[in-house]
């Protein structure tokens, strides 16, 4: 059953408007290395280059607006247009509703993003050193993408502003406060994410240094992501349906 | 009329499916439902009562989709609230007009059947599509339906899984003069069968035309209940009232007074305001005791005409 809730929601996801313009944000860091590679920019001159894109540019920005751009609309459209009637109307237990959401979140945004580091670690390491990080950052930004999508999803179902709430979230707490504040990247999502990429590749050629252990950022992330999904199920579990409020 | 509230709404012996006792349900200071009790045996009973007065959320109460506040619901002898088993057993149609737009009417009642776990989905689409007459539009997306169409695939999509109990609010906004005929058809067709049908409507025709029982509810409480001959009757037994203007309101105050017909008369900022019993007797009296005294009536206008205002006379007896 669940996997007709998935099929329902990967089908509305993809079909959205706004997924187009979430393709052409993650086609944006691919432009760029293009753009860096035709202009003769090398990463032995450069080197900053590609830590600048994948950690600064893919995992700070495009990950985790695509993941809350998903992530909202993947139940919170339903609950907010009253088709979630459908789904929760049925001899099913709302749970289950839950999983296939953040499921379906979680393809569409890890496929996304993991393709524009496949193709973003093709154009620049094509004929390079540390071709290595691209498998890393790959498995990285997938893991992350599953912690911010269970993350927006639980987020949809107790604010009806989500989205605003979310974008708080990313520029101000991970982004602006944890520039101050050492402490955040315990709980940074986009932490995590350098933190594991990190911890895959081939020291010699590291990219990023990660804030924390390859094991504790993975340890945090599976919790958070546990955190989040529970919560959201917890809510749906009690979500009243009615033509008021 | 509380005496009333305990009764069954339907004639037929068999034991209740539907039972609501003692509920409320309040949101923040406003009660939306107040302390209503019934039970709704097979059959098609219906919710009457205007806009506003608490039917959709009795509606969503049963269809377990709200906790009451207070009180119980209990549908084909298990609670309602958090029971998501029920659903094998009973169908949902929402006023909302919210359907998956990206999807054919097809797709959609075949969705519907997938999540029911039927093993014959496409079956049991065919069937709840054909039943409501979408077979000609069933391919085209649901978002370009008119809101008339919209109402059939979400009753396709309600009953694919052809549930013992059927909950629908306002069924028939939207549809035209045929599909309601038809609509109709259906629900009685499904009664006949031994399924409980409970539909919501503001009009009163549809209650005469569908309702094996009526449930009259007004602002959040049950104001009558029972078949709708007997609804009907309250009705129409209550007292009018009329608005008169004439050149001499005073006079003709007194002439009608000693009237058998009349029960009362009060002057209002240049009017008459008239009170009958029997207003039959009155539309031939007034005229004729105008003539008697010399006054001129300019205008007369029952004021009470509404279905609020008949709602309001029933929920103060």
């Amino acid at each position: 059953m669940t996997r007709v809730i998935l099929g329902l929601s990967l089908r509305q996801l993809v079909a959205q408007r706004r997924t187009l313009l979430l393709v052409l944000l993650a086609a944006l860091p691919v432009a760029l290395a293009v753009l860096f590679r035709v202009t003769g920019g090398s990463l032995e001159e450069n080197p900053d280059f590609a830590a600048g894109i994948m950690a600064h540019f893919i995992v700070a920005l495009v990950l985790p607006l695509t993941a809350l751009v998903v992530g909202t609309a993947a139940l919170g459209q339903e609950l907010e247009d009253g088709t979630i009637v459908y789904l929760v109307a049925k001899p099913l237990p709302r749970w289950q509703v839950v999983l296939a959401k953040i499921g379906a979140a979680w393809i569409v945004t890890a496929t996304l993003i993991a393709s524009s580091v496949l193709l973003v670690g093709l154009v620049l390491f094509v004929g390079q050193e540390g071709a290595s990080q691209v498998p890393a950052f790959m498995v990285a930004v997938v893991l992350g993408a599953l912690g911010y999508t269970a993350l927006f999803v639980a987020l949809s179902i107790r604010f009806s502003r989500a989205l605003i709430i979310g974008l708080a979230y990313v520029f101000v707490w991970e982004s602006l406060l944890s520039q101050f504040i050492a402490g955040v990247r315990f709980l940074s999502v986009g932490s995590y994410t350098v933190s594991i990429a990190d911890a895959l590749a081939d020291s010699p050629s590291r990219l990023v240094d990660g804030a924390l252990s390859g094991v504790n950022a993975a340890v945090l992330l599976a919790a958070l992501t546990a955190l989040a999904t529970w919560y959201a199920m917890r809510r749906l579990a009690a979500y009243q349906i009615s033509e008021r409020v | 009329m509380t005496a009333e509230a305990t009764r069954t709404t339907t004639a037929t012996g068999a034991t209740p499916t539907i039972e609501v006792s003692g509920v409320s349900r309040w949101y923040g200071n406003v009660v939306a439902v107040n302390d209503i009790t019934f039970s709704v045996r097979p059959g098609i009973t219906g919710l009457l009562g205007p806009n506003g007065a608490g039917k959709s959320t009795l509606l969503h109460m049963m269809a377990g989709f709200l906790r009451p506040s207070s009180g119980e619901v209990r549908m084909l002898g298990e609670g309602a609230w958090k029971n998501a088993d029920l659903y094998r057993r009973v169908g949902i149609v929402l006023e909302r007009e919210a359907v998956y737009g990206g999807l054919t009417g097809y797709e959609f009642v075949r969705l519907n059947a997938r999540l029911h776990g039927l093993d014959d989905a496409d079956a049991a689409t065919r069937r709840a599509i054909d039943l409501v007459e979408m077979g000609p539009a069933q391919d085209r997306r649901t978002g370009g339906y008119s809101k008339g169409m919209k109402q059939r695939v979400k009753v396709a999509a309600a009953i694919v899984h052809q549930p013992d109990v059927l909950l629908l609010d306002e069924p028939f906004n939207g549809a035209d003069p045929r599909q309601r005929l038809q609509m109709m058809e259906m629900l009685r067709a499904m009664a006949a069968e031994g399924r409980t049908v409970v539909f919501s409507s503001h009009i009163l025709e549809e209650m005469e035309r569908l309702g094996d029982g009526v449930l009259v509810i007004v602002a959040g409480r049950l104001a009558a209940s029972g078949d709708f001959r007997a609804i009907r009757r309250l009705m129409t037994d209550r007292p009018h009232a009329f608005s008169v203007e004439s050149t001499d309101n005073r006079g003709l105050a007194q002439a009608l007074v000693g009237d058998p017909a009349v029960s009362g008369v009060q002057l209002e900022n240049g009017r008459l305001i008239v009170r009958s019993d029997d207003f039959g007797r009155f539309t031939v009296q007034a005229p004729r005791l105008a003539q008697e005294v010399g006054v001129s009536i300019t205008a007369m206008a029952p004021m009470d005409e509404s279905l609020e205002s008949v709602f309001e006379y029933l929920v103060q007896r």
